[in-house]
């Protein structure tokens, strides 16, 4: 095994997503883009009683059917993470241009999920069948309530299993379960595959559907999301004063990621170039990040070095920023270590104002309309920004797009538990 | 090949039914112990399986561990923890001045189940008089009765990040899962952090899932799980004739990964080094299991990536965990990549341990330099069942002495992805 002395270099090929905001790229990053926020209340299952009622929820018929006799037989299988993931997929493939590639070996999967949660009518059904000690298996066989399918439905490599089969991709596959940092560290993993020689493209970003009960209910107990609202609207409002906990979301977002020379040869159009990931781990406490920013700025700092690029030349950051009181105080003090005297002018701001916390699917879809902000000189706006909060004192973009340049990014996202990614993001230069 | 592209492992760990440290289990695997026994802890009887590979009685009692992370704590992230202290503890980084953003950690992780006690409590204070369950009242307050934890508890990622700061790491870092090839893609994503010099050492592993209700009825579900008959101690065959099906473990393995520049400048001791690696993923159409075309292109993009000829290797840990489809794709694998060559024997560790799924590899990986060190292979099987009939020459009975300096080390998954690392002697 030895080091590849030059490394290769990573562009962007194509992108999808499905967000609580649209079907795909362009309806999500043009809404985005007013300021419309995708948040209202739940419809998908019942909230009466729970203190926060309100999320991003991802219209079904968004969704592509399971058409042709090879993906029906597969539908069984899927989530509705996967439901999404295979929509995102099915534009960033078609961009890309992806069913010409005909190595089919060395393309890949690289996928942040976490597999879907038990609903509570399962519960109710699997505790008919158990008294606290036995299981009477043949009754709840013979009930016929149970889909032995509902075990891969939460099996987080389902997904990407099912994904490498529906599009054929019989290279490295990589499932990856870090939380609210999933989509990140997959698309900076699928990068490391191809750097190494490994594949020449790859499938790679996130998915996730928490929008029901048990999803939902782990967030409430953990008392993580936001339960002082005027309006869904108004509920997440990162880096404001008034901020008091996340809005959760459903959605996906994928990337073709490929080698430049294979690219080329196949004279697929680049988008842009992925020039850096980082990745680190605070250490410091499950329930809390670090004080001090120490894993946000060791990851930060870790995608710029892989740039090979220093603070000033990066002209926009993309930042976590979930609207709970403790990660954006700490991402602020993140961006003032890594930026210093220049943190105040570098515009950042956070997608999540608009589309919620998408957990495994966020870091994809920032990464993309990050760049797809490249493209239009556009830099989405951090909306209900209304009252200033002294420990978090930068430029976060108000309320407002802002039309100015800017050729390379950063893309924050901090896993719960404390691990932490960064995407460098640049537009393709010679 | 140069020292600072050389990956050499400075640090072993492991915690599974043999053993509650690699010395432990070592010596048992030598005697030809199993640790597959019948089920404990939940009534199998209307389950097909009835024998697995558990480490019963596991507390954090005298582990060190707070009460309040102990909370959300099981058996797998005990396990994880064990192992990556050991691991972390011979390597020693710390005594060497490493700061924790010089080091990464990367592991794939076995499936967290919900645990149906968790969630009882809950629904019986929402059961209707006629014992449907009233989901307004759950809505509404009967879910208030699931510890405020439990969340955490069934994140995947939290054992991980408990060892992460138990041991101060706060480099590079990613969580695969659930199956075997997510615990080897953790071990190469390992290497390639500290070849890139991302992190100056990287632990990276795997732990299994906890034996449970769930984890049994999805082995079953897949149809790769063994049918107790009665008949025998309960072990898997690798490769065997017979009864086919793989036996689930416990178990959690790690090992530390440096630079061999790095590891000599600190004075850290080594005795094998990885030199290579290849993945592979299709599906067959008709079992749980890849393809053997997979198997034997991860194999040999293995081979090419350590500069060796199939002829160069000593032993093969196989994956052979023993199931139908598993076992005829990697024997059909083997027998094309090393066809003409008979100079290699085969173990598995699968029969004394159970199928460990994302510690296999890491375990299988650490048990590869106890067998370079010592220079003896434990036996795969107690006995010898009309194996070697089979053309693989697979140790059996007892252990066999042998110089092995160079290992081909393979993993799968039910869903077709597959792996192989080279480990190699430094000697």
């Amino acid at each position: 095994m030895s080091l590849n002395t030059t490394k290769r270099r990573v562009v962007i090929t194509g992108t999808g997503m499905v967000t609580p905001l649209g079907r795909n790229c362009a309806e999500t990053f043009d809404k985005a883009s007013k300021g419309i926020s995708g948040i209202d209340y739940i419809t998908n299952f019942d909230t009466t009683g729970l203190p926060c009622r309100i999320g991003g929820q991802v219209k079904d018929e968004w969704l592509e059917p399971f058409d042709d006799r090879a993906a029906g037989r597969l539908e069984r299988y899927s989530s509705r993470g996967l439901r999404m993931m295979r929509t995102a997929v099915l534009e960033a493939a078609a961009q890309a241009g992806l069913s010409e590639v005909k190595d089919r070996e060395r393309v890949g999967v690289s996928l942040g999920s976490h597999g879907e949660n038990v609903s509570v009518a399962e519960m109710s059904d699997l505790l008919r069948f158990y008294d606290g000690r036995k299981w009477d298996i043949p009754g709840l066989i013979k009930s016929g309530h149970y889909s032995p399918f509902q075990l891969y439905l939460r099996k987080p490599d389902t997904a990407t299993s099912i994904l490498s089969m529906l599009f054929d991709c019989r290279g490295t596959s990589l499932s990856i379960v870090s939380a609210c940092s999933a989509g990140a560290q997959a698309i900076g993993e699928a990068c490391r595959v191809i750097q190494d020689g490994k594949a020449d493209a790859m499938i790679a970003g996130g998915c996730e559907s928490t929008l029901n009960f048990m999803g939902f209910i782990g967030f409430v107990l953990i008392k993580a999301l936001s339960e002082k609202y005027t309006t869904p609207q108004t509920a997440s409002r990162p880096f404001d004063r008034k901020r008091n906990g996340f809005v959760m979301s459903e959605g996906a977002g994928a990337v073709i990621l490929e080698d430049l020379e294979h690219a080329r040869s196949r004279g697929a159009v680049i988008l842009g170039e992925l020039l850096g990931y980082g990745a680190s781990a605070d250490a410091y406490r499950i329930t809390d990040t670090h004080p001090k920013a120490e894993g946000a700025f060791i990851a930060m700092a870790g995608a710029l070095e892989d740039a090979d690029l220093a603070p000033e030349e990066i002209g926009y950051v993309n930042a976590h920023g979930t609207s709970t009181t403790q990660n954006d105080l700490v991402e602020s003090l993140a961006m003032r270590r890594v930026f210093g005297e220049r943190a105040k002018s570098v515009p950042v701001s956070s997608n999540k104002s608009m589309l919620g916390h998408t957990i495994a699917a966020a870091g994809a879809i920032e990464c993309i309309t990050t760049l797809m902000g490249m493209h239009r000189s556009i830099i989405l706006p951090t909306i209900n920004y209304e009252f200033r909060d002294p420990k978090c004192d930068l430029d976060f973009v108000p309320n407002e797009a802002r039309h100015m340049p800017y050729r390379r990014a950063l893309s924050n996202s901090f896993g719960f538990g404390g691990q932490n990614a960064c995407l460098c993001i640049g537009t393709f230069e010679e | 090949m140069k020292a600072d592209t050389q990956v050499v492992i400075t640090g072993t760990g492991l915690a599974c039914s043999l053993g509650k440290d690699t010395a432990e289990t070592w010596d048992a695997l030598l005697s030809g112990k199993t640790g597959v026994k019948p089920i404990s802890g939940f009534d199998v009887a209307d389950f097909g399986s009835h024998e697995a590979a558990q480490v019963p009685g596991l507390t954090p009692d005298g582990l060190g561990i707070h009460p309040r992370d102990a909370r959300i704590m099981d058996i797998h992230s005990l396990l994880l923890m064990m192992a990556s202290r050991e691991a972390f503890r011979k390597a020693h980084p710390v005594h060497s001045g490493m700061l924790g953003e010089e080091m990464g950690f990367f592991a794939g992780m076995g499936m967290i189940d919900y645990k149906i006690d968790d969630l009882m409590p809950s629904v019986l204070k929402s059961l209707a008089p006629d014992g449907s369950i009233d989901y307004h009242a759950f809505y509404s307050g009967g879910y208030q009765e699931i510890h405020p934890l439990w969340p955490l508890a069934m994140l995947n990622n939290i054992t991980f990040c408990q060892v992460a700061i138990d041991l101060g790491i706060r480099g590079e870092n990613t969580v695969f899962c659930p199956h075997a090839e997510g615990g080897m893609i953790a071990v190469t994503e390992g290497c390639g952090t500290v070849l890139e010099g991302r992190s100056r050492l990287a632990l990276a592993g795997g732990v299994s899932e906890k034996v449970s209700p769930l984890s049994l009825a999805r082995g079953h579900l897949a149809g790769v799980l063994k049918i107790s008959t009665g008949d025998g101690d309960g072990r898997c065959r690798p490769f065997g004739e017979g009864d086919k099906g793989t036996v689930l473990g416990e178990g959690a393995g790690i090992v530390a990964l440096e630079l061999r520049s790095s590891a000599d400048a600190r004075g850290a001791a080594y005795s094998t080094m990885l030199t290579g690696y290849g993945h592979a993923c299709e599906p067959l159409d008709d079992g749980p299991a890849p393809t053997a075309r997979a198997i034997a292109r991860a194999m040999d993009r293995a081979i090419e990536a350590a500069s060796l000829r199939a002829e160069n290797i000593d032993l093969i840990i196989a994956h052979g965990d023993g199931t139908l489809h598993g076992d005829k794709s990697e024997k059909e694998a083997i027998t094309q990549v090393f066809s003409g060559h008979s100079d290699f024997v085969v173990f598995s560790s699968k029969a004394a341990l159970g199928h460990l799924l994302a510690a296999a590899p890491a375990v299988d990986i650490v048990l590869g330099t106890l067998i370079i060190e010592n220079g003896i292979i434990p036996p795969a099987m107690p006995e010898d069942a009309g194996q070697r009939g089979l053309g693989l020459n697979l140790v059996t009975g007892s252990p066999v002495r042998k110089n092995v300096r160079k290992i081909m080390i393979n993993c799968q998954s039910y869903e077709g992805q597959c792996s192989s690392v080279i480990l190699e002697s430094v000697a």
